[in-house]
């Protein structure tokens, strides 16, 4: 096994610890996970479906990819922020220098998406501006992290939206909202690298999670302000005066979020 | 002068029916609407069982075509892409560019930049010049009475919009009815959807025929004398199909109504005769006939031009400007605000000049005989649904097809035949939803082609498509 030493500690977690590869730039340095298949790589034909078949059932086990299995309240991933994940991810991309690797690599996703019930592939949840169709469904949960489930008629597409679930899912909505196209460069497919684009399915999705998840932030701050001027009737002042505070506090870094991010949503937003 | 030899049609084609299973992908259904049927699609099984003629004379496609003769104008085509040999399919969306036309810009940049019209040095004048010889270029490409009757303008959708908001605002009323078609590109539906919105006007869309062909005589059954515009495509983007665009016009004018052509896939690729048309309007763009981009063309018939008042205010289409009011100035200027796409009208001059050397006609000849090859050769690979006519001896196709791949993303065709064998061709809509939702479909893919693609070309993409084919196959 050809392991590349990596310094970074978040390195010992993969997206994807089903993967067997032989050039295994995200593999575990020091603690070596017992799912990893090294001697061939899991995604070429066959063999990588049987690969992936046989240890479909554990998947609910491993935590790295938890966020892909959503049924009510998936479980969030703990101490992983989205920078890790953004770093691993474009490290893992990067190690396939073969384009052809890099669309299997994406299939292989694809086929560990959970696909959307059909009642959600309506036309409110399209993420327009795309050549494929794409459906995202988003909430905030109670501990106000985003939750994102979508689905594509493209395997490709479906790919890159489950790298992006695999990274937003459960998430705070600054550390969504801090996500750039640009970081995620490396994970392109023949796609264009800088810009917009029609087919940019990748970078359109990931402005409509973004888009959305603003949405939900404006929505839970307008509740907590109607609920503030509710508790200004009947509680006593230096109390209203604590929660007006965190109030403005939520409202002063949502907007620092947003600026720090060059935001841009070619979609059309609902 | 570029030549190619024609003679005899050889290896006849026997046309037997397919039969299709039913499909479960959402792109990939039967042309009757809401139905799964397949419809049967013609099979090339033996050509020594041969009892109607091959539409194909291979002769003309095979080596010393116009395509493997014309190749070595074009830079761009001799390189490699994602480690394969580039096949570029993607003409209908832009086509290349030969080194006449990419000299034509240098030598402008180089040699004579400057802004026209107004300057009285040597740099303007001969700037000046060359634009106003492209627009005569542009003239006599499409047999247009005059330069004047020629309006740079940015694109074909932009000469569609200065239409649009120019003869449409000041021409129609409400009640009044502009006819188009389900298979318009979008550039050809929404600026009329705009001044249907602002004027009362009402928009009245023709369907497709059984054969997936603009119904021309549900057409002609929707002229009326509330009939002021119809804005029709000569050859669609998407089909293939090729109108009769001369009956259509006399049908038109017969109850008084003017026709805009939208002729984007047709000057590029044939002789369009704008006086025999009799057209009103007629767009292009410069990109899609080896020009550059950010030049098109709308010629308009001059006593109409004349009647129109100006789209965009600004310089260069002013006569006098007064703090209260001005006066502009005759067609084309009173069209072409600020300062043109100088270079690239000259590009777009020296792309006619390159074109018409070859040969409209001879252009034209030896891409019905690849046009019918792609689809001959597209239509015998399993799960392939093709949109628009079947060729045959009175049907004609252009070089194009717009298909699908039972159960594969057309997306994920393209992608793939991109990164793992350097074949360009398009998917999505290709700016024509509506035609797509009428068709029951939400994206399908496109190889287009033009006269410097050759027989390789072709083949090189039908293997490729093969081998995407199993691909994903395999991963099912």
């Amino acid at each position: 096994m050809n392991t590349v030493p990596f310094p970074y500690s978040f390195l010992t977690i993969s997206p994807n610890p089903q993967l067997c590869t032989k050039n295994p730039v995200f593999f575990p340095p020091t603690k070596p996970n017992p799912q990893l298949c090294i001697k061939s790589p899991i995604f070429f034909t066959s063999s990588a479906k049987r690969c992936y078949s046989k240890s479909r059932t554990k998947r609910r086990s491993l935590f790295s990819v938890s966020c892909l299995i959503m049924d009510k309240e998936a479980p969030v991933e703990e101490g992983l922020s989205v920078v890790d994940k953004v770093q691993i991810l474009a490290l893992e991309f990067r190690s396939l220098s073969e384009p052809i690797d890099r669309v299997k690599r994406l299939l292989h996703y694809a086929s560990i998406l959970p696909p959307l019930s059909e009642s959600a592939k309506v036309q409110e949840n399209r993420v327009m501006g795309c050549t494929t169709q794409v459906w995202l469904e988003v909430r905030m949960d109670k501990r106000g992290s985003m939750r994102f489930r979508v689905d594509s008629d493209s395997e490709i597409t479906k790919g890159f939206c489950s790298c992006l679930i695999w990274l937003l899912d459960g998430a705070e909505p600054e550390e969504i909202l801090s996500v750039t196209a640009e970081d995620l460069a490396d994970m392109n497919v023949g796609l264009p690298r800088k810009g917009r684009s029609r087919v940019n399915t990748w970078h359109n999705v990931l402005f409509s999670m973004q888009n959305r998840t603003q949405d939900c932030v404006q929505e839970r701050n307008r509740a907590a302000l109607s609920l503030e001027d509710f508790h200004s009737l009947v509680i006593k002042p230096h109390g209203s005066y604590l929660e007006s505070e965190f109030g403005h506090w939520c409202m002063s870094e949502f907007t620092r979020a947003i600026r720090q991010n060059d935001y841009r949503d070619g979609c059309t937003r609902k | 002068m570029i030549t190619t030899t024609s003679t005899t049609m050889e290896g006849a084609i026997l046309k037997l029916p397919c039969l299709r299973t039913v499909s479960r992908n959402p792109n990939f259904t039967s042309r009757s609407s809401g139905s799964l049927r397949w419809r049967s699609r013609p099979l090339h099984v033996s050509a020594s069982a041969a009892s109607s003629p091959s539409l194909i004379n291979d002769t003309k496609i095979g080596p010393g075509s116009l395509g493997h003769i014309t190749r070595s104008d074009f830079p761009i085509l001799h390189q490699e892409i994602n480690g394969s040999k580039l096949v570029y399919l993607d003409n209908a969306a832009t086509s290349q560019k030969p080194t006449a036309v990419i000299n034509a810009l240098q030598n402008y940049y180089e040699a004579y930049n400057s802004n026209v019209h107004r300057g009285i040095h040597y740099l303007s004048a001969k700037a000046t010049d060359e634009y106003e010889s492209a627009r005569q270029k542009v003239a006599n490409f499409i047999n247009a009475a005059g330069a004047r009757e020629i309006v740079f303008t940015r694109n074909a959708t932009e000469a569609i919009n200065l239409v649009a908001y120019s003869w449409g605002l000041s021409n129609l009323k409400p009640g009044d009815e502009i006819i188009t078609t389900v298979a318009e590109h979008h550039s050809a539906i929404v600026p009329w959807q705009l001044v249907a919105q602002k004027t009362g006007a009402v928009l009245r869309f023709v369907n497709l025929t059984e054969d997936e062909v603009a119904d021309v005589d549900q057409l002609r059954g929707f002229l009326s004398r509330k009939t002021k515009l119809l804005v029709i495509h000569h050859v669609s983007n998407m089909l293939a199909s090729v109108l009769p665009m001369d009956e259509v016009i006399s049908w038109a004018h017969d109850v008084g109504a003017k026709v805009l052509v939208d002729a984007c896939q047709s000057v590029p690729h044939m002789v369009v005769d704008v006086k025999t048309l009799d057209a009103d309007f007629l767009v292009a763009s410069s990109h899609k006939m080896c020009g550059p981009t950010g030049v098109g063309f709308l010629y308009g018939k001059s006593e109409i031009l004349s009647a129109m008042p100006p789209f965009l205010g600004g310089g260069e289409m002013i006569a006098d400007v007064y703090l209260d009011h001005s006066t502009y100035a005759e067609p084309p200027s009173r069209f072409e605000a600020g300062t043109p796409a100088i270079g690239e009208a000259i590009g777009l001059g020296a792309a006619i000049d390159y074109l018409s050397e070859i040969g409209m006609q001879q252009i034209h000849d030896y891409e019905m005989e690849l046009a019918n090859y792609l689809y001959d050769n597209l239509s015998s690979v399993s799960d392939v649904r093709i949109y628009g006519p079947a060729p045959s001896q009175t049907v004609t196709r252009a070089a194009l097809c717009s298909f699908n791949v039972k159960d594969v993303h057309p997306t994920d065709i393209a992608t793939f035949l991109d990164q793992q064998h350097g074949v360009a061709i398009r998917s999505g809509h290709h700016c024509a939803q509506p035609l797509h939702r009428h068709l029951g479909i939400s994206s399908s893919a496109r190889a287009s082609l033009h006269f410097y693609n050759t027989k390789d070309d072709v083949d090189r993409f039908i293997e490729a498509l093969k081998d995407t084919i199993s691909f994903f196959t395999s991963f099912k």
